[in-house]
């Protein structure tokens, strides 16, 4: 199970913690990588800064990207993520607040695989992170070593 | 002939002073339109950021609020007395109904926003549709709609259908304590223009609360459900088609809507689909 790891890119602490109890709630047992911008998210997945001696190998199964984020937006990070062949084909869902008609168009152009607003409700909160994560960490699957 | 001369010079030269003046005026003009442009361009770049801005901040908050109080009720409620989880039910409620607050408002921002096109549409059809939801899918009332056949009007179709909801979904709460409750829809001519009204036979209201009925937030019956946005909304939408709208009510003796949709050419009654 150790290399089936969730990305979070998170820069709500609330939001990352109720992220990840919903995510034990539902015995979703993927290790979760949680950074804190979008200069740390290039960092971990490109081996550099505090991760330079991560294992590039090991890639997430699914990188779960918010829009506002300090130092380096959400849509930019998605942006680098296509642009380097390392992370062509990594799975990338969109997770925010925002409903705004351009950041969904903006998240598509750029390649994002999912869009997914961030309901304020709980209930429907917990509903989207469980089958967000049952759906990309067990049953997608992408192509190898591209 | 000298004389004449001199006096057809002077003439000459003040017309030029006069339209030198003119010119400089006509300047300043032009100037003082670009500035105000420019200001309201501003303004409008100021107010989608605000709109964008509180879509993302303002509800991530609420989620905290809604969430933590859900994972206490979820995880620790052996722990917690009758008055405690009611306490927190309480806390999860007010986010949520913050939440389609803000929804409501972003929703009315964007009416200003959104460009679309002006064309012909059967509003006693959009009523007729609008009403049959209302009854399909809450059959538990029973209310009788009246409506005036063959009524065309131009303009935005999809605002209009959302002005027309959202008033009859104020007709449709206000008359729910009544037995025979009745909603009216139909349209008269003043002096060339064309007035619709919707009316209802519900609890009606104070003529003296008139003019704040369609502000925003403001709410006149405390044990009616709603947010106070709904007839906010229809007056954006009037005013977007340089109409207006105006109310007219009694406590207890029901409340009739006025609108005008201004922006329309000519109106034929009979004109069918």
């Amino acid at each position: 199970m150790s290399n089936k790891i969730i990305l979070l890119v998170e820069d709500n602490p609330d939001d990352e913690e109720l992220t990840i109890r919903i995510l034990k709630k539902h015995h979703i047992l993927n290790d979760v990588v949680v950074v804190r911008d979008g200069s740390e998210a290039l960092d971990y997945l490109f081996g550099e800064g505090k991760y330079a001696n991560r294992d590039l190998n090991v890639m997430p199964v699914i990188v779960m990207l918010d829009i506002k984020l300090p130092k380096v937006n959400g849509l930019e990070v998605l942006r680098r993520i296509r642009e380097d062949k390392r992370t062509k084909w990594l799975p990338v869902v969109i997770l925010t607040s925002s409903d705004e008609e351009r950041d969904l168009i903006e998240s598509y152009k750029m390649g994002a695989n999912s869009y997914v607003r961030k309901p304020v409700d709980f209930i429907q909160f917990q509903q989207a992170v469980e089958q967000l994560a049952l759906y990309w960490a067990l049953l997608n699957e992408v192509p190898k070593g591209s | 002939m000298e004389k004449q001369r001199q006096i057809l010079e002077k003439q000459v030269s003040e017309r030029t002073k006069d339209l030198k003046v003119a010119n400089q005026e006509l300047g300043q003009q032009k100037m003082s339109i670009q500035k105000y442009a420019e200001a309201l361009k501003q303004s409008n770049e100021d107010l989608e950021s605000f709109s964008y801005s509180v879509s993302h901040d303002l509800r991530t908050p609420l989620r905290s609020m809604d969430g933590f109080s859900q994972m206490l009720l979820d995880e620790y409620k052996i722990k917690l007395d009758k008055r405690g989880i009611d306490y927190l039910h309480r806390i999860s409620n007010a986010s949520q109904r913050m939440s389609r607050l803000i929804d409501g408002l972003l929703k009315l921002s964007r009416f200003a926003r959104n460009e679309m096109h002006i064309s012909r549409v059967n509003v006693s059809d959009m009523v007729r549709s609008i009403a049959e939801e209302y009854q399909q899918f809450m059959q538990k009332r029973s209310v009788k709609f009246v409506i005036q056949d063959h009524i065309i009007a131009e303009g935005y179709p999809s605002l209009i259908r959302v002005l027309l909801t959202n008033l009859i979904d104020n007709a449709w709460k206000f008359t729910s304590q009544v037995s025979d409750a009745e909603i009216d829809f139909g349209c008269q001519k003043n002096e060339g223009q064309t007035i619709y009204y919707l009316k209802d036979n519900g609890v009606g209201f104070d003529m003296s609360y008139a003019d704040h009925l369609f502000d925003v937030f403001q709410r006149h019956h405390d044990d009616y459900e709603g947010m106070g946005i709904g007839l906010a909304t229809v007056k954006r939408i009037v005013q977007r088609h340089g109409g207006r709208i105006w109310a007219e009510g009694k406590v207890g003796e029901g409340a009739s809507f006025y609108f005008i949709l201004n922006n329309e050419k000519h109106v034929d009654k009979n004109g069918g689909k």
